[in-house]
């Protein structure tokens, strides 16, 4: 449960750290932007926001395994999304023709070996990579028809584009998660809550309100995380099983965590609201700051290198 | 600061009602200890004292003027509290901000700031924690966090609400020896300590015990101490010393005034 990077501060010092934090958000969001008008299979400019990503998240000195776990939620989706890609895209040249002889013996003998992998996927040490070997293994392993008739044969034809294509989602995507890992990784809530609230200010007075709503949202998920463990445990030791079980019982065992989740989350929220008001805390009411906020050289730098980037984008795409 | 209830009745349902006809004053610069029982009501006092509930019927006076509506926020400016559970009152994300939460609402200026929570971090022992993130804070030295917001607000009183009821022995142990010390500073700040322990309420001035939404005993802790009936029917663990007292009461022996004596003196340097 604890492998939640996503708005989890990673106290180091470093130079982004240390960045101003409206320059972090409006970086991260111009950064956003710039990846999603790059244009399609255009690799270059996909190569010039990764290296800009590597040299930030250097510049961060959070270690990268942080970064990775971040990436850990949205693996199999990346792996679907390009496997859809490669399979039903039929833009360019065609690559290559995998023909697929099904019969009973070569298919079960994929499913037995998926299923064996599949129950012991905690006991294995890099299971995602191995999992990758597998699937190759098997889509190559079905092309002999190893015993008894052949059930079903087809062709599956990988065009370039369809490679091309699915490549391109996935760093799209890849390059997305990191960026904004980028920012919760280093920016305290505290400070995003100003930056935020500094950046939305033209907005209306009203928006300080979204401002702090969105830190303490920050600030709460390792604590609701913790809790979420706790009743987890709870429930174990009174003999649920979170792992095992029909697809029924999962939906019972759900059931019986969201709803203690649920429960404690309105009384925090409630005892949260009383501890504020209590403290002072009128919202959308004017406040001080103990943060000053200060943008210096290094954050000009940084918001310039990324207009720069994605002006060029942008002067390509017009030309 | 002085508080005066004047009749005052609260219930969430009129079957049950939480405070029934209370009335008493708290004397500006004093240390009361209210006690009771789960649900006896003394959590509520705080509430409305703090202006979280308004009462049914009566009048609540601080400093001798109405409580309302109006004038709540110039109230509250002179008040802070500690709740029960340290999780649910650590707004920032680091002891630092913490601290400054009060003081960003009461628009105190930076520097001020940054003197005050230096100054209180240092009164409650964690000035070298200032940057770290509450995870990694035990419940005693967040609840010494909250203190320090409240202490660098500089308010006139200070309300404790059971906030040791979710600590480890250590943590308790911390936090009543915080509560003791500010006590001994007689800086003229109000203390209120509302908790279920007889125990964290024998170094107040005052002890008001409540059952049942309603005063049973009032006094000093030598008062309340010896009334073991009317404690123990208000559902309140009577301290090991004193039931020793009383069952050496009954037999005699050598030098008996001297040894209860003792015993009666150690219970209150415990």
């Amino acid at each position: 449960m604890n492998n939640l990077a996503f708005g989890q501060y990673y106290h180091t010092n470093s130079v982004i750290h240390r960045m101003d934090p409206r320059t972090k958000i409006l970086s991260s969001l111009l950064f956003m932007i710039g990846l999603f008008i790059i244009p399609k299979n255009n690799f270059l400019f996909m190569g010039i926001f990764a290296l800009f990503m590597v040299i930030t998240i250097l510049l961060t000195k959070v270690p990268l395994k942080k970064f990775l776990k971040s990436i850990k939620f949205v693996t199999y989706l990346l792996l679907f999304s390009f496997v859809f890609q490669v399979l039903f895209n039929s833009e360019g040249e065609l690559l290559l023709t995998i023909n697929h002889n099904l019969t009973l013996v070569n298919v079960g003998i994929c499913l037995v070996v998926l299923i064996c992998l599949f129950l012991l996927r905690k006991k294995i040490p890099l299971f995602f990579i191995l999992f990758l070997v597998v699937l190759v293994l098997g889509v190559k392993f079905l092309e002999y028809p190893v015993y008894g008739n052949v059930l079903l044969n087809y062709d599956i034809k990988v065009y370039t584009g369809g490679v091309i294509t699915g490549a391109f989602v996935i760093s799209r995507v890849l390059i997305l998660i990191i960026s904004s890992a980028v920012l919760t990784l280093t920016t305290k809530p505290t400070d995003l809550n100003n930056g935020l609230e500094a950046l939305l200010k033209p907005f209306g007075k009203k928006t300080s309100i979204l401002a702090m709503m969105i830190s303490i949202a920050l600030r709460f998920i390792p604590t609701l995380f913790l809790e979420t463990e706790k009743i987890l445990k709870a429930q174990a030791s009174r003999g649920v099983d979170f792992n095992e079980g029909k697809l029924k019982d999962k939906i019972g065992q759900i059931v019986s965590l969201l709803v203690p989740m649920f429960i404690i989350s309105f009384k925090r929220a409630a005892d949260l609201a009383d501890a504020m008001e209590a403290r002072g805390y009128v919202p959308g009411e004017k406040r001080t700051k103990l943060v000053k906020m200060n943008f210096t050289l290094k954050d000009v730098i940084y918001l310039l290198s990324i207009i720069l980037i994605i002006t060029i984008v942008i002067i390509y795409r017009v030309i | 600061m002085k508080i005066e209830f004047r009749n005052v009745t609260f219930y969430y349902k009129k079957s049950e009602v939480v405070l029934d006809n209370l009335s008493f004053t708290i004397e500006d610069g004093t240390m009361t200890a209210i006690i009771g029982h789960n649900g006896s009501g003394k959590s509520t006092i705080a509430k409305l004292i703090i202006g979280l509930l308004e009462p049914v019927s009566g009048e609540i006076y601080l400093n001798d003027e109405l409580l309302t509506i109006d004038n709540l926020d110039e109230m509250r400016a002179k008040m802070g509290i500690i709740f029960q559970n340290p999780d649910n009152q650590f707004v920032g994300s680091t002891v630092k901000d913490d601290i400054a939460f009060g003081l960003e609402n009461r628009l105190i200026e930076r520097e001020e700031m940054i003197r005050r929570i230096e100054k209180y971090s240092r009164l409650v022992n964690m000035e070298e924690y200032l940057e770290k993130n509450p995870e990694n804070l035990s419940g005693g030295q967040k609840q010494r966090v909250a203190i320090a917001g409240v202490l660098a607000m500089e308010s006139d009183l200070i309300i404790f609400d059971e906030s040791t009821s979710m600590l480890d022995p250590k943590g308790t142990k911390e936090i009543n020896k915080t509560i003791k010390s500010l006590k001994n500073m007689n800086n003229g700040k109000t203390i209120i300590s509302i908790t279920h322990e007889l125990e964290e309420a024998l170094y107040a001035d005052r002890i008001l015990v409540l059952n049942g939404g309603k005063i049973v005993l009032d006094g000093s802790p030598s008062d309340v101490l010896p009334k073991k009936d009317i404690l123990e029917a208000s559902g309140l663990k009577v301290i090991d010393g004193l039931s020793l007292i009383e069952d050496l009461k009954k037999i005699d022996f050598e030098s008996k005034d001297v040894i209860l004596e003792a015993i009666w003196e150690s219970i209150f340097t415990m």
